[in-house]
């Protein structure tokens, strides 16, 4: 039973992980217009995503690798620099 | 005789005991197995340490590899080269229930081990290659490093299942050996 139990709680585990690890998709029409503002701001937008309810922008801007997190009305929230 | 085959008869005094995994060996499986599920489970994927430690994990499999070129006699990849035939035979004996011991890693295992050292290097590579300026933000990128780490926890499942199940086929304490670095073998078994 041990060995079932190591297992599955190993395999559970894993699961768990899994489904906090996918950041999901946005919607074409959202993608398109931060895309489109962001650009005109001087942005290089690589993706835009969301995450915890917030949409996420990965874009570079003068050589720095920037995650860029915008509010619903396309507000920049918050910029986090991966230099 | 080398020395490490030396110390080890010198320990395996008690019969049926045998010396196979040397402390490097030991030493990288358990920090490995500890990086890892901090990577896959613990870690936040966008923060620094995540990086940090997946760095850790590629250079945990390069001195791997190394040690598989001038380890001691179990470590080394001659000792379990990938034989599909070998490793075709072994299912054989597990349907069986036909006992036949490998003093070092089994054929079955040693393709797990191929497999998981292949793709851990190819989580590195591309989890290091999503931190660059060129695929920053590249999303099938992405894709494929998560792809490859469900594979690889799959494989982990699998490792220890198989791990369990051919214990117990063999009477052999497959875990502890991994701990203790001694395979405790049946006396009356053939090796």
């Amino acid at each position: 039973m041990t060995i079932l139990r190591t297992i599955a709680a190993t395999a559970l585990l894993m699961g768990f992980a899994g489904m906090g690890m996918a950041s999901e998709k946005v919607d074409p029409a959202t993608s398109a217009a931060v895309t489109e503002k962001l650009t005109a701001e001087g942005y290089d937008v690589r993706s835009v995503q969301m995450e915890d309810g917030m949409i996420e922008v990965y874009a570079i801007k003068d050589g720095a690798k920037l995650e860029i997190y915008l509010n619903d009305a396309y507000e920049i929230v918050k910029v986090k620099n991966e230099d | 005789m080398t020395l490490q085959d030396h110390i080890g008869a010198q320990h395996a005094a008690t019969p049926g005991r045998h010396y196979v995994w040397d402390p490097l060996v030991r030493l990288f499986h358990w920090a490995l197995v500890g990086a890892f599920a901090f990577e896959a489970v613990l870690s936040d994927p966008e923060s620094k340490l995540h990086q940090n430690v997946g760095f850790v994990v590629l250079g945990l499999v390069l001195a791997r590899v190394l040690w598989g070129l001038i380890g001691t006699r179990h470590a080394r990849f001659s000792d379990f080269p990938p034989s599909p035939a070998a490793a075709i035979g072994q299912l054989e004996d597990m349907a069986r229930g036909r006992r036949r011991i490998h003093l070092g890693h089994s054929p079955l295992g040693a393709l797990m081990i191929y497999n998981l050292l292949a793709t851990l290097i190819a989580i590195g590579v591309t989890g290091y290659a999503m931190t660059t300026l060129t695929f920053w933000g590249a999303e099938w990128l992405e894709e494929l490093h998560e792809g490859l780490v469900g594979w690889a926890e799959i494989s982990v499942v699998a490792h220890i299942a198989a791990v369990f199940v051919e214990s117990r086929r063999l009477r052999i304490n497959l875990p502890r050996a991994m701990v203790t670095g001694y395979k405790q073998i049946d006396p009356q078994d053939r090796v």
